[in-house]
Formats: C-alpha cells, sequence, structure tokens
C-alpha cells in the first residue's frame, strides 16, 4: 500500500505578494513617516567590515590570526571610522522621541529595536516593511527605562552573529546614575519614583563565533526571488549550513576570551568600592545556552527592558535575587538587569559556559571578574 | 481579516486577487471536544512535506473516530479537554514496531503497545480523568528521545470549569490580578481575556527535523537513543506543523486581532533544541511554566522554552507602546501615511513577526532565511474595533 504524502500546500490564493515580500523584502529610505517631532537624534551607517584581531592563543578554524566582522559605524564619530564592535551603545531617556538617521554603504540592511515597540516601519524587519537602501530615519519612542539591544535584520542568522548589533539602555527620568526598580531593600531606593542610584555600571554581553560562518557574503544561502512562484520548490537553496553553528571563538562584550584567562579588559571587567550600587546589564547575544555563575548575591531589577514590580504595567512581577555561585541560564536576545552590592571587598568570579543549543555540549568558558575594595 | 483581503496593488508579473469576506477559523486543528470524550487514535507512518517539498518520513498519531478533523497530522491531533473530564482513547498500534502514549509531567499512559504483527494485541483502551487545568505535551515515550523525535507527539489542553483566566481556581494572586485588570484598567484598554470558545488562543508547538534520522526509520534501521541525542542536526523547525511564510498568515498560529484583544498562547516543545522565542510590539507575560502557574509574572520580550517545556503566554496586545504622539489620538489618524504605504503589500494592517532568536532555527534546508520558526502578530484595528484602512 502507498504511504500517505502530508503536503505541504501551495501558496494562499491572494497571499501572492506576501510570500514574495517575504522572501525577498522591497526597499525603501526616506522617513521618518508619520513625523513627530524628535527629542533626540542619532545617526548609524551599516555595515563597515573590519578584522578583529584575535589575542594569542585563539586561531579562526583555518589558523587565521583576526577574524572578518560586520559593524554598525556611528558617521559622526571620527575615530577608527565610529565602528566598534558591539556598536556604540545608544543611550536616550524614558520619554524621548528618538530619530535614527540610518545609512547603508552597500547592499541593503534594516536595524532592529529589540524590545523597543514602534509601528512595522519603524520596526526593521524586512519582511514585514522593506529592507533600507541608501538612508531612511527610523522613529520611535522610548518609554520604558531598561536594557534593549539593536541589530540588522536581514538574513538575520548571520548578519546578527557577524557583529551588526550594539546595545540600547533607556535611562529613567531622573538620569542616567539611576535604574528603574522596585528594590525596597536596595541602597538609596526611591519608593516615591521607583528607582535606585547607580554608583558603577557595566555591559556584560557575551557572544560567540563559528569562524567557518565569518567568510560568507551577506546573501548567504537565501532563498531566490521568483515573483511567480515564491514558494517553488527549485527557490529554495539546499547547500547551506546556517542551521549548523559550532562556536570556536567567544568573547564578553567584544573582548575575546582566551581559554583559561579570566578577561582583564576594564570594557569587562568590573572595578567597585563595598557598599556602591552595581548596576550590570547581561545581554545574550549569541546562539548557545549559556550558563551564568556570579560570586556575589545579584538581584534581578529588569528584565527584556522592563523593571520587575514597577507599577502599573509590572505590578505583576518583583525582583528576584540569585544567589552567589548559583548558576543561571539565558537564550538568545534575553536580558537581566542585575543589582549588586558587596559590603566585603574582594574579587569575585563570573563565569559563562556556553552550551550547545541542542546537546548541550560546552564549547568554552569564559571568566572576568568583579573587584569590590 | 485577513492581509489577502488588502491586496490589490499589482507587482509585475502577478495576477492581485481580493477575497472575500472574514473568515471565522475554528478554535483548533483537530479538536476532540465533541459530545463525548471517547475517540480513537492510531499509531501510523506518513511522508510529510517539508517547506521546500522535501518529503520526510515520519511516524506519526493518526486521528480516528471522535475527532472533528481525521488523519495522520504533523503534530498528531490536539486534544482539548475539562478538567475532570472522563476520557476513553482506544490506541491501535499499525506500525511494525512497540509504540505507547504518555502525557507529560502526569502519570497518565499507556504501556508499551505490541507492533502490527501482534494483532489483535497492537490495541490499548486507556481511560482516565483530565489533570489539572494546563497545557500539556503528549509524546510516545518509549525509546526517548527517538519516538517522539520521529513525530509522535501533541498537545493536551485542559480547560478549567469556570473563572476568567486558564486556570480556573489552580491559579496565583499575580496571574488572577492581571486578567482582573485586563480591559478593566488604563494599562489595558479593550476586552478582557475571553477563554474559549472565543478564538483567543493558540497553540505554537514546536519542533524540529532532522531527515538524516527520519530516513533511517525508513529504512528499518534501529536509532540507538543516545546517538540521536548526541548528532541530531534539523534542518528544519516547525511551529505547530509549519514553517516560514506557510506559518505566518494563518489561522490558529497567527496572532490576529484588533488592539485591545488579548491572546493566550500556549508553547510547547517536543523536540531537542531550546528555543528563544522572541515576540515584536508587545512584551508578553509568562503565566506558567511546565504546568507551575507563575507567582511571578515576568513581562518580558523574549523567553526560554526546551525541550519537552510547556509555557503559556498572555499576549496583551495592547497599542506597540513605542509608537510616538498621543495615546489619545486613534493609530488610524496618528500614522495614516504607515497605513496606506503600499511595499508590495499594503501596510495595513500591522504585522510584525513572532521569531526564535537562537536564529538557526529562523533556517530551512541550511538556509531560506527567515522560513523556519516564525509567525506573526496582526493587529488589524484601533481599540474601539475600527479597522485600519484597506
Ligand atoms: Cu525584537
Ligand atoms: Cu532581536
Amino acid at each position: 500500500m502507498a504511504i500517505t504524502v502530508i503536503p505541504r500546500g501551495d501558496v494562499p490564493l491572494g497571499q501572492e505578494h506576501e510570500f514574495f515580500k517575504f522572501v525577498c523584502p522591497p526597499t525603501f529610505g526616506g522617513g521618518p513617516v508619520d513625523a513627530q517631532p524628535a527629542t533626540i537624534k542619532f545617526a548609524r551607517k551599516l555595515d563597515v567590515m573590519a578584522d578583529l584581531p584575535l589575542p594569542a592563543g585563539v586561531k579562526t578554524y583555518n589558523g587565521g590570526n583576526s577574524l572578518r566582522l560586520w559593524l554598525i559605524a556611528d558617521p559622526n564619530d571620527s575615530s577608527s571610522n565610529g565602528a566598534t564592535f558591539p556598536a556604540k551603545t545608544i543611550r536616550t531617556k524614558k520619554g524621548d522621541v528618538v530619530w535614527v538617521d540610518t545609512g547603508f554603504s552597500f547592499n541593503t540592511h534594516t536595524i532592529h529595536w529589540h524590545g523597543i515597540e514602534p509601528t512595522p516601519m519603524n520596526d526593521g524587519v524586512g519582511h514585514t516593511s522593506f529592507e533600507v537602501s541608501g538612508n531612511f530615519t527610523y522613529q520611535f519612542a522610548t518609554n520604558t527605562a531598561g536594557t534593549y539591544i539593536y541589530h540588522c535584520h536581514k538574513n538575520t542568522v548571520l548578519h546578527f552573529i557577524m557583529g551588526l548589533y550594539g546595545l540600547f539602555v533607556v535611562d529613567p527620568p531622573q538620569g542616567p546614575k539611576f535604574a528603574a526598580a522596585n528594590a525596597p531593600g536596595a541602597f538609596g531606593f526611591d519608593p516615591v519614583n521607583f528607582s535606585v542610584p547607580i554608583d558603577v555600571e557595566a555591559a556584560w554581553v557575551p557572544g560567540e563565533f563559528d569562524s567557518i560562518w565569518n567568510d560568507l557574503g551577506h546573501n548567504a544561502f537565501m532563498q531566490k526571488c521568483d515573483q511567480n512562484d515564491p514558494a517553488g520548490a527549485g527557490t529554495f537553496t539546499q547547500n547551506g549550513f546556517l542551521n549548523r553553528f559550532r562556536p570556536d571563538i567567544v568573547h564578553i562584550t567584544g573582548v575575546v576570551s582566551v581559554p583559561g584567562n579570566p578577561i582583564t579588559d576594564p570594557r569587562v571587567s568590573v572595578a567597585a568600592k563595598t557598599n556602591q550600587n552595581i548596576l550590570v546589564r547581561l545581554v545574550h547575544a549569541g546562539y548557545t545556552v549559556q550558563e551564568y555563575t556570579l560570586g556575589l548575591d545579584a538581584t534581578v531589577i529588569g528584565e527584556d527592558g522592563h523593571p520587575l514590580g514597577v507599577p502599573p504595567f509590572d505590578k505583576y512581577s518583583f525582583p528576584f535575587v540569585i544567589p552567589a555561585n548559583t548558576p543561571f541560564r539565558l537564550t538568545s536576545a534575553r536580558r537581566y538587569d542585575l543589582l549588586l552590592n558587596s559590603p566585603n571587598a574582594g574579587v569575585f568570579p563570573f563565569q559563562v559556559k556556553f552550551m550547545d543549543w541542542i546537546n548541550g555540549t560546552v564549547y568554552q568558558t569564559a571568566q572576568t571578574t568583579v573587584t569590590v575594595v | 481579516m485577513k492581509r489577502r483581503d488588502f491586496v490589490k496593488v499589482g507587482l509585475a508579473g502577478m495576477s492581485a486577487v481580493v477575497v472575500g469576506s472574514m473568515e471565522i477559523p475554528p478554535l483548533f486543528r483537530c479538536v476532540a471536544r465533541a459530545a463525548n470524550l471517547a475517540f480513537d487514535m492510531s499509531f501510523t507512518e506518513a511522508l510529510v512535506e517539508m517547506i521546500d517539498k522535501t518529503q520526510v518520513y515520519h511516524w506519526l498519531f493518526s486521528a480516528d473516530a471522535g475527532f472533528a478533523t481525521t488523519g495522520p497530522s504533523l503534530p498528531g491531533p490536539t486534544i482539548i479537554a475539562t478538567y475532570g473530564d472522563k476520557i476513553t482513547i482506544n490506541f491501535t498500534n499499525n506500525l511494525p514496531q512497540p509504540h505507547g502514549f504518555r502525557i507529560v509531567g502526569t502519570s497518565i499512559g499507556t504501556g508499551v503497545i505490541p507492533n502490527v504483527n501482534k494483532a489483535p494485541a497492537n490495541k490499548f483502551t486507556l481511560t482516565f480523568t483530565a489533570p489539572p487545568p494546563g497545557t500539556y505535551l503528549y509524546i510516545d515515550p518509549f525509546y526517548e528521545p527517538v519516538n517522539r523525535i520521529l513525530g509522535l507527539h501533541g498537545a493536551f489542553i485542559s480547560l478549567p470549569k469556570g473563572g476568567n483566566t486558564p486556570y480556573g481556581g489552580k491559579t496565583t494572586p499575580n496571574v488572577q490580578q492581571l486578567f482582573n485588570d485586563l480591559g478593566s484598567t488604563p494599562q489595558f484598554p479593550g476586552d478582557p481575556w475571553l477563554p474559549p470558545p472565543a478564538n483567543r488562543s493558540l497553540i505554537w508547538l514546536f519542533h524540529q527535523v532532522d531527515p538524516w534520522f527520519n530516513a533511517r526509520a525508513q529504512a528499518g534501521i534501529f536509532i540507538n537513543p543516545d546517538t540521536l541525542k548526541a548528532k541530531f542536526l534539523p534542518r528544519y523547525f516547525l511551529i505547530s506543523g509549519k514553517t516560514g511564510a506557510f506559518a505566518s498568515d494563518v489561522p490558529n498560529i497567527s496572532i490576529v486581532g484588533n488592539i485591545g484583544e488579548p491572546h493566550l498562547i500556549r508553547i510547547l516543545n517536543a523536540g531537542l533544541a531550546n528555543h528563544s522565542p522572541h515576540l515584536h510590539a508587545n512584551h508578553f507575560y509568562v503565566l506558567s511554566k511546565n504546568l507551575v502557574v507563575q507567582n511571578n509574572v515576568l513581562n518580558i520580550d523574549t523567553f526560554t522554552v526546551g525541550p519537552l517545556d510547556t509555557v503559556d503566554w498572555l499576549v496583551p496586545m495592547i497599542r506597540p507602546p513605542d509608537i510616538p504622539g498621543l495615546k489619545s489620538t486613534p493609530l488610524r489618524q496618528l500614522i495614516p501615511h504607515e497605513l496606506t504605504t503600499v511595499l508590495y503589500t499594503l501596510q495595513s494592517p500591522l504585522m510584525y513577526p513572532m521569531h526564535c532568536h537562537m536564529e538557526m532555527s529562523q533556517t530551512a534546508a541550511g538556509g531560506n532565511y527567515p522560513q523556519g520558526l516564525i509567525t506573526h502578530m496582526i493587529f488589524t484595528g484601533d481599540v474601539d474595533k475600527v479597522p485600519f484602512p484597506v
């Protein structure tokens, strides 16, 4: 007896345009669309190619001493083309109306403001709006204080991990030396405005590379554009390997980790005094399951840009404590705002295990420290 | 209302089609919510066409007598019951290996059901009482994880007898507060959540397919569970059996509604990957994880759904909160240019993705971004239910 076949089905009648847009988004420029007066403006440019020098003891899959990256630059910053990895942090205040003039050196890209929630044309997703060629001014408000990221959303599997991302911070009305929080036990907690003063701020943005991927081109393994049959079997590439991620190089906030050596770079390691409030923005910027262990108690005061327990939207939640030396895990693009405060001097380790997203194989472990004097 | 209703402006070489009126989807794909809760299921095999039309051999549950829709499916038929219901399932194993059935997180299940060559011993009748309200994964637990990875899994939903949450009396104060506030507080203008039979509940069943292993099963080769766990390299990443464009604007997967129409999303992961589903345009509330209704109801944009996990989200469908301008001005007046812009399709209604951020899952057959684990949230009108322009 012949075996049953469960067919995929054809493109539903009337959805041909939508299916075609899904595979081959249109391009567009200009903006802002439906403009509102900006209270703050930025400029960003994609993409700047750069070679990240690798420290002694770290090599690419074919023995190379540097790694090709694609970066987002600040065109108004003359130092080193304005390109850094991760991209320069964008910082706004709660309530701002933000314009970001986004330019493109070649090819098309988008920027998605991950966790910020504007209209589709400002959301930076090609297949629900467009990819930018030339210039486009994105417009959105930043109405909730917390930690976000911005990243390219074209062939995202590749463009994100190639380095096209940066941190995006929304400060509370009190300014950048404060964090929105409902943390009654914290030093300096303001129960009226729900904020805590911050003495030391740090960002841990752990990520990985599979260096074989870093040799690929922008449109690697994308589907062919066929207006007449956008889902035709012949339009699908079959020789790609973007389902296979085997990281061989890991970093925290752009500083490549040398196995066995804790990262001492001041962009990553944290220095504070006893009884100071330390805010660490922990952002998962990779494709592994990351398991973290920190030698200090950490209070999670915010998650994914939303402060826990701050009315009215978050009255259903509350901050929680991760006890010292208790492992915890995040997956891609999740963010924790960690509030630390140590009464004791000491050097407290922070460790990230990078584990395969399917079988849990530990690829590498990176370390840094919080030094309290 | 469907986006296809609005597609009017042609693209060279394509015919523009306008399809008729609003279509109300059934609550779920295959529903056992018939007059009686006795029904038949069997273990069978089929070739399932992936998005690139590659046919992949699977072991599947087939919905037989008692279901609204019958036949084998990936995932298996959704079973919906009410807490305390008496349920009888008559199983028949039509495959040449032994199989079985278990509801994960409960003691409900069969023993080993002998293979088809042992007929009539290849039958098993399971009778049980529907467990407390929640989202359950059912699987074939044998040769774990081989049988479920090859396709033998589905969703079992237990509904509460009453109340305004998905959990009846088995809720927590914070979840109860959230549901009390929907539609009755300034932060949630619009409707409360409407329990079934209203179409405000969706099931997203995540699964991954590595055709190499399926081909071995088709050839009758025994698959060692440890080998599968170590070597699994999926090429297709499914949400309720579909991927990519075929999963993005479809009833029962896509979130479709006006601003202020909160939706419950029941997420299950039958595979081996750790997913990181991310929703654009709204932070969601995590109501329940692995049958534990949450005390701390996080309001976040990305969450981890690991192997065998079940997670419930409440998507409030508030107006995307970072659109600049007066909140009292309806979007149809605030963003008229965007709503009338045509970029292959009209930008109205407002469409956003939900996708897994472990971006390997956005591929199919090793590339073809974004034909993987993705769907859309589609806002069709303002909070006063006036539709966006068509
Ligand atoms: Cu996002
Ligand atoms: Cu993102």
